[in-house]
């Protein structure tokens, strides 16, 4: 078997056992929740959104349904890979995979790989369902470019996360500690950058939350390319015309680029020095 | 001697301990491991790592099996051809078996296997092998969390035996196994070093590797203190030619073992029954003990753990657990501490 067949067959045997495995069946309900939930509540015809927004376009509100990926699918990869590398630590079974001939970086791949797919092929089957509730609720399909943007960006956002909690993994001599780091950068992203944009703004003089101020508007497009929730967006945002936050697609593209390559070598090299 | 398999020279692994400081909390020091270690291994044969709780079995062993790397020093081998070759990476040839490994989960004992055969690309024919040889083929379809102990570490073995390795590496592999698992377990060693695997089996038990062991190294703070057959080494910490005798009737043990210049160790009970432990000649103590007394038995008296370190490292046995358990635990001849952030 060559290299990359032996990462691949890793990877699947992590993905099948996450896949099949209790903790998915548990989460399976919240991401049906956040994801085509969402998706119907916002390709309701009568949905009026806060300062009065209708959303017009399938591409918009699949953006805004983009929320239960954020909040619901994000959360369930951190909860599927926190112990990717802590569990097997502590019964002694990293011990036995470190003592295969399987170069260390090939195992890191795998296991980002296998735990990536255990939460990406849910996510993707739930998004097919949203594409079909948008269709049928507003009787037009979003485009192809739109759909390939909507699918790439949604699975390295959860690359993004799955890249943290094994991360974490590597650095925890514990479960609990793994869960609290996962759990902690999730909830940083997810609920407190607001607060890290309104502090920045304050400290720089921009009026706070005036959405018609371009100030305020290029700020918080700027700080968000520093939050993987925020490229996630800017990426969405690439296929929305009426949306100009100052951040061109390049740059967004180049943000999710450093996303995936810095935690992805981090990973390496923890793995490479890894003590069991 | 044949030429050794596998060759360590001057080799070396400390583990980094963080000792954060207020400017620096990322500092390391460099702490407890393996410090100046040569040692040779054999095709065929099995040897004994013997050593206290924290003498650096672990470590050793994982230096062995590739996953601990050298610091200093060098490893050759004989593998692949007669000539001694310089090894990077061990992994190919060694076989590693983790002391207490928890299988676990919903997997069977037949797929678990299969998951590790596949990063060394071991074909399913041997893996259905395996199980017949470790004794696991009619629970192949047990899910993992229904295993017994015993069990486990059978599945280890399989797990270590995966790459057909030149050298096999057993950490602790008595643990959690009953006296009957323990026998079968012993055979299988035997059976493998026979076929010239090289294995190393690592206790804090020598009594238990006594009927195994073809050497013995005995390790203490990170340092290989004897190595060699186990009567070389006993007699070079002079533990060899030790007896007991148990028997009755009147003796004078000063004057009997005094005559034939033997020395007396210990004795135990009074005129009606008693026993004692000497070293010397067995056959020229019975035969003066015969004419006065009645001899009930006599046996060899093997050294245990205890005795050897203390023989070998000339402290007393409170001195030696006292250091084993303090954290102060830094090799004996390289007194400095480096630094390496």
């Amino acid at each position: 078997m060559s290299d990359r067949g032996r990462i691949w067959r890793m990877s699947q045997r992590i993905r099948d056992r996450q896949l099949f495995g209790i903790r998915l069946k548990i989460m399976l309900p919240i991401l049906i929740l956040f994801l085509p939930g969402m998706a119907w509540g916002f390709s309701d015809p009568e949905i009026l959104l806060p300062g009065g927004h209708q959303p017009s376009t399938p591409m918009e509100v699949l953006f805004y349904a983009s929320l239960g990926v954020v909040f619901g699918a994000t959360m369930c990869a951190v909860l599927l890979s926190f112990d990717g590398i802590s569990r097997d630590r502590s019964s002694g079974m990293l011990e036995i995979r470190l003592a295969q001939p399987m170069p260390r970086k090939h195992q890191a791949t795998a296991l980002i790989l296998g735990h990536w797919q255990a939460i990406a092929l849910p996510v993707y089957a739930l998004m097919l369902v949203c594409l079909v509730i948008v269709r049928y609720r507003m009787s037009e399909w979003p485009s192809v470019v739109e759909t390939l943007v909507y699918l790439l960006s949604t699975g390295l956002i959860l690359l993004w996360y799955t890249l943290f909690a094994l991360l974490a993994s590597t650095s925890a001599k514990e479960q609990g500690t793994a869960v609290a780091f996962g759990i902690g950068v999730w909830f940083f992203f997810t609920f407190l950058w607001a607060l890290v944009t309104t502090m920045v703004a304050y400290a720089s003089g921009v009026a706070i939350g005036e959405s018609n101020d371009p100030t305020w508007v290029a700020l918080e497009g700027a700080l968000d390319l520093l939050s993987p929730n925020g490229v996630y967006h800017h990426l969405l945002e690439t296929q929305l015309p009426t949306v100009d936050r100052g951040i061109s697609s390049w740059q967004a593209w180049f943000g999710a680029a450093i996303w995936t390559i810095v935690p992805w070598w981090m990973l390496h090299r923890r793995m490479e020095g890894l003590v069991p | 001697m044949a030429e050794p398999l596998l060759t360590f020279a001057n080799a070396e692994h400390r583990h980094m301990i963080s000792v954060p400081t207020l400017p620096r909390p990322w500092k390391k020091v460099k702490g407890p491991g393996i410090v100046g270690l040569n040692l040779d291994i054999y095709s065929g044969c099995v040897l004994g790592l013997v050593g206290p709780n924290g003498a650096g079995k672990t470590t050793l062993m994982r230096m062995m099996a590739g996953i601990l790397p050298l610091q200093a020093g060098t490893v050759t081998a004989r593998f692949s051809s007669s000539e001694a070759k310089h090894v990077d990476d061990l992994r190919q040839w060694v076989g590693h078996m983790p002391e207490q490994v928890r299988w676990q989960g919903a997997q069977t004992v037949r797929e678990a296997l299969e998951a590790i055969g596949d990063m060394r690309n071991t074909p399913s024919k041997r893996i259905e092998g395996l199980l017949d040889l470790v004794g696991l083929s009619l629970r192949k379809d047990e899910q993992l969390d229904n295993l017994s102990q015993g069990m486990r570490q059978r599945l280890s073995i399989a797990a270590a035996l995966l790459g057909s390795p030149k050298v096999l590496l057993l950490d602790e592999p008595f643990n959690g196994l009953d006296p009957v698992a323990a026998e079968a377990f012993t055979q299988l060693v035997k059976r493998l070093a026979s076929k010239g695997v090289a294995v190393v089996i690592s206790s804090h038990m020598v009594a238990q590797l006594d009927q195994l062991i073809d050497r013995i190294a005995l390790l203490h703070r990170g340092q290989l203190l004897d190595e060699g057959n186990l009567e070389e080494v006993e007699r070079r910490l002079n533990l060899s030619n030790r007896y007991r005798i148990q028997g009755k009737g009147a003796i004078d043990i000063a004057s009997l073992l005094s005559d034939i210049e033997h020395e007396h160790l210990d004795f135990e009970g009074d005129e009606n029954e008693w026993s004692f432990v000497f070293r010397g000649q067995a056959e020229a103590v019975l035969h003066s003990l015969m004419a006065s007394a009645t001899v009930t038995s006599w046996s060899p008296v093997a050294p245990n753990l205890v005795e050897l370190l203390c023989a070998a490292t000339g402290m007393e046995v409170e001195d030696i657990s006292l250091e084993v358990g303090s954290s102060a635990m830094l090799p004996m001849r390289v007194p400095e501490v480096e630094e390496d952030e």
